[in-house]
């Protein structure tokens, strides 16, 4: 029976896997040798490096790889699986995770916040040998799901793991990280010395992480640098993500006040900025994406999109499903990539200068000798 | 009464607009600041102007209407869908408008002719336009890669758009441009035209608008399908004036806050209109003062077109009411 | 045959073909987007496997089950509400935000009380969450009575007052400060302001909705108050003349209404998730709404269209998890039939049923089509 929507998926995983594989971020990516160094965690006497002391290779892995298909299933957070941000991101990665394997790969899309543990359990008792959950209202459950089975290989996106459970991989991101990138970025491009950030909600932590890894960023570039951060708070949980008008609208007050770099972060509400951004063309005003490249994600925002700060999810979701085909997955947290993407077309607007610093900075945040202090959440 | 409170609400208005001068800083003007907020007042009042203008037709032909956030949503796809295969925008905006008259007509079906309760059948335009239009986006948008034919162009008036302060009013794109034509024309056919006499006495006393020969239902019918289509171009706001895509659910609740913005003008234009600048403009305010570093209770900011919409009802300050035959289906003897 | 047991079956019939109908509408969605006429028999099969996932996914397995009927107790609950109301002569759309407020206040007296017994604590935390649905849902049937605001509109309005009320709460005085915690949420509550487990995974309010459920079934159609307040529901007029307090009925009308959705909430609260979260009640009001006047605003039949809507949502699942549609289609079916119920002429015009005798009265038509069937008078 051949289907459209087969062929329809197939076409789109393409570009986005050129796109993870191929480029590379210009300020040297190389986060990966760093052990796991848990994002200022709440309880840092145990940095979980310990990853459980059942060595995973040893766990029969010749019938996994030569007979059995891998079955990979995939829970979204409260949306849907094509909605050109995390969602999406991550199940890019379990596509192409699943397609690197030969395996085969399902989403189930969550409504409602109620359903995580019946929507996990869907692939549970269908047998699925590795299971993907995204975001971290799905942690808890995840780990419940997780403890109960354990034969079955989960990947938690965006879940810290406080106590490892030895076949849950909690892939996270240091988004304060990639919030100083982009923060020293802007502050050293802007003319006009003001920058600003429009945000999603504050009580969503990666969000948050994101902006105040900005408004740090900044900070340390240009101290005197004139800071406009704004969250989408005013709605509930349910619609600040969704709001693409609100977006654009304070992206355009802001530039109105001569902010001639804008961040935009948080699902469509990010993209309205964008947006925004890109009807001030003319003025000179620059834009910065979120989570992937958004250059390709966010065509019409093109002519001014600097760059984005990048917390590849596609990728860790894939390299972590290869790992349990080669029978390398490990229980704990899992640091997935984070920084900036390509320049593309603006490239000339970056000084050499500039990149030098950027490169500079980013291996002290990955050797650890510059912190960006922001909290997990905001308290 | 109702210039009283149009006063009021172009007072609180003129305030939000004064906070300006308290916001700025050394290196902004005062000016800058009024004009920017002025824009983005604006920007968030012409949606909700539209919503609340098409609720006005339908209400003050004595049809209540809550759907007018599933119409809008669903125009707001109609306009997109429209504006993708044909690449053409002004296509898109009639395609919106289309998917508007054709909510607009089921709601007048389902209460005019089949004298369905007309808040049920608000529900059910809502739930349906929510569940097509999420259907259709993830399975013909998303899986055909369609996309958006762009942003409908600022029109600016030469020499007023560079005026300080009000530069902003005198170049906006067309929808936004409509909807401020939209507030006097509506008020001139509602007030003063016979079409409009007889729409008020369908909405105030069906029966004796019968009796001096006035068809009920076919009045009821027009008004309705005249609203969605306003609903319509609201909707095509989403999707070819503010953003060129379009996101499930994207009218985010503001056909209820149009709704509430109804009540609050007094089922009048000017009033709604009104209505409308002022929650744009705490919008305004809430994000210019984050912007300047002021921190505001979010949550609260967010109550306030609700809160307001309650209180005004309640009757405590300035009683507004309904036209006296909305939700009361209309049958000929 | 004689009337009265005609209509009876015919009010029975109705919703049985709306939703069939429903369903056949939904199929041909489903249809059009599937593999098409190159599968088998034209992709007719991809809808039956479509609807076959359906039904598994709510009643194939002993877990799945649970889950539905897991889902059904906030329906049962806010479907009631809605019933309620509209029996009194209110529109209450506004089961979400009440539902909010019940499970915020049940869960704040579930964590900060700790040292009584669950005898105490449990019902405790039950009520506070009906006290605070009652008071939330009274001031729309308050503000109806003395000032004529309509409620329809005040409840809407309540909703998105709920929602922020709760977001500020969560994120501030209500949130768990355990450092482990970034979400905003409350803590967990005490352990005795829980309800039991009845068997492994399904808590015990499904005894307490169908006591619930009795008890509304009673109140309204054997006491004089429930007398009243379906004769103010009917003709507030005629009810006056009577010598009914139809101000002091219609805010009991909506002070119930919101009573059962808090209570919903609190039991949300109590039985699964044993915290307030934020947003987890999005949705519940239209629903809710769907299923009162599915269930013809009876008891029996708000409990049968709750098992229903929880059926299909719970489904979704797993037709998703086969088919790999957007479960939108759950919602588009949900409208249609709510469509054909509240517009039954079209269901009577596609199976060429004959007219309804309440004709006369569309209000009532829609809104409580076989009165008095199951008063038996």
């Amino acid at each position: 029976m051949r289907t459209r929507r087969n062929l329809l998926f197939g076409l789109a995983a393409l570009p986005i896997l050129a796109a993870c594989g191929g480029e590379a971020a210009p300020a040297a990516p190389a986060a990966k040798a760093e052990p796991t160094k848990a994002p200022a965690a709440p309880a840092p006497a145990a940095p979980t490096t310990a990853p459980a002391a059942a060595a995973a290779p040893t766990k029969a892995p010749e019938p996994t790889v030569a007979a059995k298909v891998l079955k990979v299933g995939l829970v979204t957070d409260v949306g849907k699986v094509d909605d050109k941000s995390f969602n999406e991101s991550a199940w890019n990665g379990a596509k192409a995770g699943a397609a690197a394997i030969k395996g085969e790969s399902k989403y189930v899309e969550t409504r409602d916040p109620n359903d995580y543990k019946k929507n996990i359990q869907q692939f549970v008792s269908e047998k699925y040998d590795v299971i993907v959950t995204v975001g971290f209202l799905l942690g808890d459950a995840t780990i419940e799901a997780a403890k109960a089975n354990p034969t079955i290989k989960f990947i938690g996106v965006d879940q810290f793991q406080e106590k490892p459970v030895e076949n849950l991989a909690g892939l996270i991101f240091e988004e304060d990280k990639a919030g100083f990138m982009v923060g020293v970025l802007s502050a050293l491009v802007s003319k006009s010395g003001k920058v600003g950030a429009v945000l999603a909600t504050d009580v969503v932590p990666p969000v948050w992480r994101f902006g105040e890894g900005f408004r740090a960023g900044v900070k340390f570039a240009k101290a005197d640098a004139d800071l406009q951060i704004v969250y989408h708070s005013d709605v509930g949980p349910e619609k600040t993500f969704d709001d693409p008008e609100w977006g654009k609208a304070t992206a355009l007050s802001m530039a109105d006040k001569g902010v001639d770099v804008i961040f935009g972060a948080g699902g469509k509400t990010g993209n309205g900025a964008l947006y925004g951004v890109a009807e001030r063309k003319d003025k000179g005003v620059l834009a910065i994406g979120v989570d992937t490249d958004q250059y390709l994600t966010v065509p019409e925002a093109k002519a001014v999109l600097l760059s984005s700060g990048m917390k590849i999810i596609d990728q860790g979701v894939s390299d972590l499903i290869k790992a349990v085909s080669d029978g390398k997955f490990k229980g704990g947290n899992v640091n997935g990539k984070v920084g900036l993407a390509p320049f593309h077309d603006l490239d000339s607007k970056v000084s050499a200068e500039i990149k030098t610093k950027l490169e500079t900075i980013r291996k002290d945040l990955d050797a650890g000798t510059l912190k960006t202090n922001v909290k997990p959440a905001k308290g | 009464m109702t210039r009283g409170r149009f006063a009021f609400i172009i007072g609180c208005i003129g305030l939000l607009i004064g906070g300006a001068e308290v916001l700025r800083s050394p290196d902004v003007s005062a000016s800058i600041v009024a004009a920017s907020m002025l824009a983005t007042m604006l920007r968030f009042a012409t949606p909700l102007t539209l919503g609340a203008l098409a609720g006005l037709l339908c209400e003050r032909s004595g049809v209540a209407n809550i759907a007018i956030e599933g119409m809008m949503l669903s125009a707001a796809f109609g306009a997109f869908l429209g504006a993708a295969v044909t690449k053409s925008l002004l296509i898109g905006v009639l395609a919106g408008m289309a998917v508007g008259v054709a909510m607009a007509t089921l709601h007048a079906w389902l209460s005019v002719s089949l004298r369905v309760d007309q808040i049920v059948s608000g529900t059910v335009i809502n739930i349906m336009a929510a569940g097509i239009t999420g259907f259709l986006s993830t399975e013909v948008v998303r899986r055909q890669a369609l996309v958006g034919a762009g942003l409908l162009p600022a029109l600016r008036i030469p020499v007023l758009a560079d005026l300080p302060v009000v530069g902003p009013v005198f170049q906006q794109q067309p929808i936004a441009w409509m909807a401020l034509l939209l507030v006097p024309l509506t008020h001139l056919v509602i007030f003063h035209t016979p079409w409009g006499l007889r729409l008020r006495s369908v909405g105030e006393l069906p029966r004796a608008a019968h009796a001096a020969g006035i068809s009920v239902i076919r009045t009821r019918y027009t008004a309705v399908m005249i609203g969605g289509a306003i609903a319509g171009i609201g909707g095509a706001y989403f999707t070819l004036e503010s953003v060129p895509a379009f996101e499930p659910l994207m009218t985010n609740g503001r056909g209820f806050i149009a709704l509430a913005a109804l009540i609050f003008g007094g089922w009048t234009p000017a009033g709604a209109w009104a209505a409308s600048l002022l929650f744009g403009a705490a919008n305004a305010l809430h994000i210019n003062a984050q912007q300047f570093g002021i921190p505001v209770p979010a949550q609260i900011v967010g109550m306030f077109p609700y809160l307001l919409t309650i209180v005004i009802l309640a009757g405590v300050i300035g009683r507004v009411s309904p036209p006296a035959a909305v939700g009361t289906p209309y049958e000929a003897d | 045959m004689t009337q009265a047991v005609r209509a009876r079956l015919i009010g029975g019939l109705i919703p049985s073909l709306a939703i069939v109908t429903a369903l056949l509408i939904g199929g041909v969605i489903i249809w059009a987007s599937g593999p098409r006429i190159d599968g088998p028999w034209f992709g007719i099969w991809f809808v039956v496997e479509a609807y076959q996932a359906l039904i598994e996914g709510a009643f194939g397995s002993r877990a799945a089950t649970i889950d539905t009927v897991l889902r059904m107790v906030p329906y049962v609950f806010t479907g009631l509400a809605v019933m309620v109301g509209f029996r009194g002569g209110m529109f209450n759309i506004g089961a979400e935000g009440q539902l909010a407020v019940g499970a915020l206040a049940s869960a704040w007296v579930g964590f900060t009380v700790t040292s009584l017994p669950l005898v105490i604590h449990l019902p405790l935390v039950l009520l506070t969450g009906c006290l605070a649905g009652a008071i939330w849902g009274g001031i729309a049937g308050l503000l109806k009575a003395r000032t004529g605001a309509h409620e329809v509109i005040t409840t809407i309005m309540l909703n998105y007052v709920g929602g922020q009320l709760a977001a500020y709460l969560l994120n501030g005085v209500l949130r768990d400060r355990s450092p482990l915690n970034v979400i905003a949420q409350t803590p967990k509550v005490a352990e005795t302001a829980r309800l039991p487990d009845l068997v492994p995974g399904l808590h015990s309010g499904v005894i307490l909705v169908i006591g619930v459920a009795v008890l509304v079934w009673f109140v309204l159609w054997k006491t004089t108050t429930g007398f009243e307040l379906r004769m103010v529901g009917i003709n507030p007029d005629a009810a006056s003349y009577a010598g009914v307090n139809v101000v002091r009925r219609m805010t009991w009308a909506m002070g119930v209404s919101g009573m059962l959705a808090g209570l919903a909430g609190a039991v949300q609260v109590a039985g699964v998730n044993y915290r307030s979260t934020l947003g987890f009640n999005v949705g519940y009001g239209f629903d809710s709404i769907a299923i009162a006047l599915l269930g013809r605003n009876t008891v029996s039949g708000v409990v049968l269209s709750s098992i229903l809507f929880a059926a299909l949502r719970t489904g979704a699942t797993k037709l998703q998890f086969r088919t790999q549609i957007s479960t939108d289609i759950i919602s588009v079916i949900q409208a249609l039939v709510l469509l054909m119920i509240a517009a039954d002429q079209i269901i009577r015009w596609i199976y060429r049923i004959g007219p309804a005798q309440t004709e006369a009265d569309p209000v009532a038509a829609s809104t409580a089509p076989v009165a008095d069937s199951e008063s038996g008078r």
